[in-house]
């Protein structure tokens, strides 16, 4: 096969959702051998579906994938890794009580748990790697960085020709993220493998990557060898320009009066820490104010809000709302007045097979209930009317279960619950994740109105623009620390995503 | 406070928030999901007076043997109801019927030395601390509750026998055995309750029906269960020709399903058990102290445990160390067949009353039509997986529809 031909192409992938959402509309994607392809975008731009669908998970509603030259339809992901595709997941599907040998050839289908052929393979893959593992030990005791060279042997263990790897290194500290550049650059250049490198660390797709593909909003908007680009344009090309009504109502807020922040903090943070998530903060929010943080995964930025909301255990350190100290735990924190919308919306905001008024009743479940014990139905149901209106909730009535809700519906019925009481402060982990932008621009509008009646909220987001667009002052947090702190109209999103990828600030920060 | 958002909300929607009446999808109301374990019980009940009048063998159908049939399932009734509370909550106890055993045994132990009721009284808090410490180890420990259920279930079984030395123990005490006559074998004639409760059940569900009709408003399936209910209730009183004899065990049962079903249906904690059960990080999220209502669904269950040891022991008035052995899975049996989910979040204690009753007319047409014990451990397995099944597959489809 000629050198030139990409091994993969994609021709016009369209993805569409039953629910309605169109991840996907019509990218085209070239991958070479002997390349690393870099593929970036925001959240929600269709990154994690395109990644899917080359590994089998999902089909293309529209369009061609093209293999090696030929047009190929997977239905399933052996399918796909049998002709030599293999993926590298961001959260690593190990089994953690096998051993290593085992794990990498979780898919093999001898007859023996062990072989000689096996184990000789084993060391084979070693070599062409250059990383040496114990074959014996077991998965579940090794460090994140070492179970992410084993899903990587895992995948080449299945001999493909092209690897997919979901961010490789979000997770891992920057020593075994060397490890995991050194591997990939051996494999595209040693071994002429193909590697779609997906990624949020611009530095490292900078230095690592051969090509780049930017996504926004399902379509590819760039298109370039490395080489011709640098971090700006790239950054450039995943901000776009989406929630420009919301950003110029940013420029025209008017900056919190200095009298804001000279009486009590409506929140006071002092030394909050917890050990291997969260470094010692201590900082103060005003009533009326958004405080932003920005961060990408694993930057501490969740565990900064489980922190202040008790739900972290661990977490040591004082949190004074009012002037007033909350005890470390979740009923406290809601009893003195703070609300939490979790990250993960179903597994920790809400209760599925609830109906939707049962749902936004739960926290204050008292102030509808006869003598502080028995709820009232009628008054329930009401509530949940309430929110629906409130919030714009497209549901029919109340009685719809919020497992049959999407994703941005859902968002609003957990944002809804915390509405109905005596809530000070809000602490929003992602809002705006997976939902549209309808239902998106609602909730930001619904944070803003929230601090013009005085309340305070901390919005956690990965998508920086928004956190412009909403926030008075925003926390850049890296590694579990807060390494810089903007007020919002001396910040760019731009800024942001360097600060946050690790780029040092130092030209920009001359600007103050 | 108020919020503006921009309103989207549909005229539709509009118009059903003034009636404020739910809609009730009466198809699913009365799908096999919902009410299958009422059919089948309905069903077997046809099925024996069918076959029992065909071969013309004593009528299945009486007062008298139904009665009955109620009176041998109170026990395990009354533990099934617990146990479907502890499942509810996203747990698991296994060691019920040790605990009743244990509890049996402290009672018959000592009765005859302090007297019924102190020593009804220790056996009460023996058991909740067995339950306290069922859920210590579940929550604080974290290892999961069947392990540590199995483990409890062998270990309170030795102490049984360690406490009675393998053999078994009996009350001696005239005043005691009187005390134990009347605790437990109590009768009492309700049928002037009966008729009244369901007289007023059927007046005021009428009532309502009447009254929401000419409201132009949607028939609530509440309102239809009064007069279900208020019917079944006329029925049975007829049925009885006046005199409707219940013992005790019985009305104790009615009384203890009836106050759980008021606190899961009505009350702030049953919506927080079934909140904690459902997602409990979600309920530990909204401010909800997800340890306590875990511990405190361990220690009721032990507790009810409790309670029907002292009845068991009562009716004997001595004990075996081997008593109910084998007898939790009974109650998950029942509580299983009445659609509680066994992850939690899901169940109703009237429809485990109604799993109870099932696997004990099951046993009871055995001993009517003379099939023998060997068929029965064969059919009471075949129809739990069946209803498991049915529950599965039924929910299932519903996921389906939702998943993406």
């Amino acid at each position: 096969m000629q050198d030139n031909t990409p091994i993969m192409q994609l021709r016009g992938i369209v993805k569409g959702f039953p629910n309605g959402t169109l991840a996907l509309r019509g990218v085209d994607l070239d991958i070479e051998r002997g390349k690393v392809h870099g593929l970036l975008g925001a959240n929600g731009a269709g990154k994690s579906t395109l990644i899917r669908i080359l590994s089998g998970a999902y089909w293309a509603t529209l369009g061609e994938i093209i293999w090696r030259g030929q047009p190929v339809q997977w239905d399933n992901p052996k399918a796909a890794n049998d002709m030599g595709v293999a993926t590298v997941h961001q959260h690593i599907p190990l089994v953690p009580t096998l051993s290593i040998l085992e794990n990498v050839f979780l898919g093999n289908t001898g007859p023996w748990r062990r072989s000689l052929s096996i184990r000789s393979k084993f060391n084979e893959l070693c070599e062409r790697v250059g990383y040496r593992l114990d074959p014996d030990t077991l998965v579940g005791s090794l460090s994140i960085g070492e179970r992410q060279m084993v899903s990587i042997f895992q995948a080449l263990g299945t001999g493909a020709d092209l690897i997919v790897m979901d961010e490789p290194t979000a997770s891992l500290a920057s020593e075994e993220r060397e490890l995991v550049y050194e591997t990939v650059r051996k494999l595209s250049k040693g071994e002429q493998k193909a590697i779609l490198f997906v990624s949020h660390f611009l530095d490292e797709v900078m230095a690592l990557t051969d090509q780049v593909t930017v996504l926004r909003d399902g379509v590819a908007v760039l298109r370039a060898n490395t080489c011709d680009l640098d971090e700006n344009r790239i950054a450039e090309a995943i901000v776009g320009k989406q929630i420009v009504a919301l950003e110029r109502q940013a420029e025209n807020r008017t900056p919190l009066p200095d009298s804001a922040t000279e009486q009590v903090p409506r929140l006071e943070l002092r030394d909050l820490a917890s050990k291997g998530r969260l470094q010692k903060l201590s900082m103060r929010v005003a009533r009326g104010e958004v405080v932003g943080v920005a961060g990408l995964l694993g930057s501490g930025r969740s565990e900064l809000l489980h922190a202040i909301f008790g739900s972290d255990t661990n977490a040591t350190g004082e949190v004074l709302l009012d002037g007033k100290r909350v005890a470390r735990d979740t009923g406290a924190a809601v009893r003195a007045g703070i609300g939490m919308v979790p990250e993960d919306r179903m597994a920790q905001g809400l209760v599925p097979d609830f109906e939707i008024w049962k749902n936004t009743t739960l926290p204050a479940l008292g102030s509808v209930s006869v003598m502080n014990a028995l709820p009232v139905g009628e008054r329930e149901r009401e509530r949940g009317w309430e929110a629906i209106r409130m919030l714009s909730i497209k549901a029919s009535s109340p009685e719809i279960l919020v497992k049959e809700l999407s994703g941005g519906n859902a968002q609003k019925v957990t944002i809804a619950k915390w509405l109905f009481s005596d809530v000070k402060l809000f602490l929003l982990d992602e809002p705006t994740a997976g939902i549209d932008i309808g239902a998106k621009t609602d909730i930001l509008r619904l944070v803003r109105q929230l601090a013009s009646q005085g309340m305070s909220v901390i919005v956690v987001s990965s998508e920086f623009e928004e956190l412009i667009a909403v926030s008075d002052r925003i926390l850049v947090m890296r590694d579990g620390q807060c390494i810089a702190e903007r007020n919002v109209h001396d910040t760019s999103e731009h800024e942001l995503l360097l600060l946050a990828g690790g780029q040092s600030a130092a030209p920009e920060a001359a600007r103050h | 406070m108020t919020i503006v958002t921009e309103n989207h909300v549909t005229p539709k929607a509009a118009v059903a928030q003034g009636t404020s009446v739910p809609k009730t999808n009466w198809k699913r109301m009365f799908g096999m999901q919902e009410m299958g374990v009422y059919y089948a019980l309905l069903l077997l009940i046809v099925a024996l007076t069918v076959i029992t009048t065909y071969l013309g063998q004593s009528n299945y159908l009486s007062v008298q043997n139904l009665s009955n049939v109620v009176y041998q399932s109170s026990l395990i009734a009354i533990m099934a109801v617990a146990m479907t509370v502890v499942l509810i909550s996203g747990n698991f106890d296994l060691s019920v019927a040790s605990v009743a055993a244990l509890s049996a045994v402290m009672l018959i132990g000592n009765a005859d030395a302090i007297g019924f009721w102190p020593a009804a009284g220790l056996a009460m808090v023996v058991a909740m601390s067995i339950g306290l410490l069922n859920g210590a180890i579940v929550q604080f420990v974290g290892i999961n509750a069947f392990i540590v259920t199995l483990g409890t279930m062998t270990a309170v079984r030795g102490l049984v026998l360690i406490y009675t030395d393998g053999r078994s123990l009996s009350a001696s005490d005239p005043a005691v055995i009187a005390t134990m006559k009347a605790f437990e074998g109590g009768r009492h004639d309700v049928f002037w309750l009966v008729l009244a409760a369901g007289a007023a059940l059927l007046a005021f569900g009428a009532f309502r029906a009447f009254q929401t009709r000419m409201a132009g408003k949607r028939l609530r399936p509440a309102v239809l269960a009064m007069v279900v209910i208020g019917i079944f209730f006329l029925l049975v009183s007829w049925a009885s020709g006046g005199e409707l004899i219940l013992r005790n065990p019985v009305i104790y049962m009615a009384i203890f399903t009836a106050i759980v079903w008021f606190t899961l249906t009505f009350t702030m904690v049953g919506r927080r058990v079934y909140a904690v059960g459902g997602n409990s990080e979600a309920a530990r999220l909204s401010g909800i102290s997800v340890t306590r209502y875990k511990l405190m669904a361990f220690v009721f269950c032990s507790g009810a445990a409790g309670l029907a040891g002292i009845l068991f022991a009562s009716r004997l008035r001595s004990i075996n160390p081997a008593g109910l052995q084998g007898a939790e899975l009974t109650v998950i049996a029942a509580a299983i067949l009445g659609g509680t989910s066994l992850f939690g979040g899901a169940g109703s204690v009237i429809k485990t009353l109604a799993g109870a009753l099932l696997l004990y007319s099951l046993t009871n047409g055995f001993n009517i039509l003379n099939l023998g014990a060997n068929w029965q451990g064969l059919i009471e397995g075949v129809v739990v997986v069946t209803a498991a099944a049915i529950y599965t597959v039924g929910g299932s489809k519903t996921k389906s529809r939702t998943g993406g």
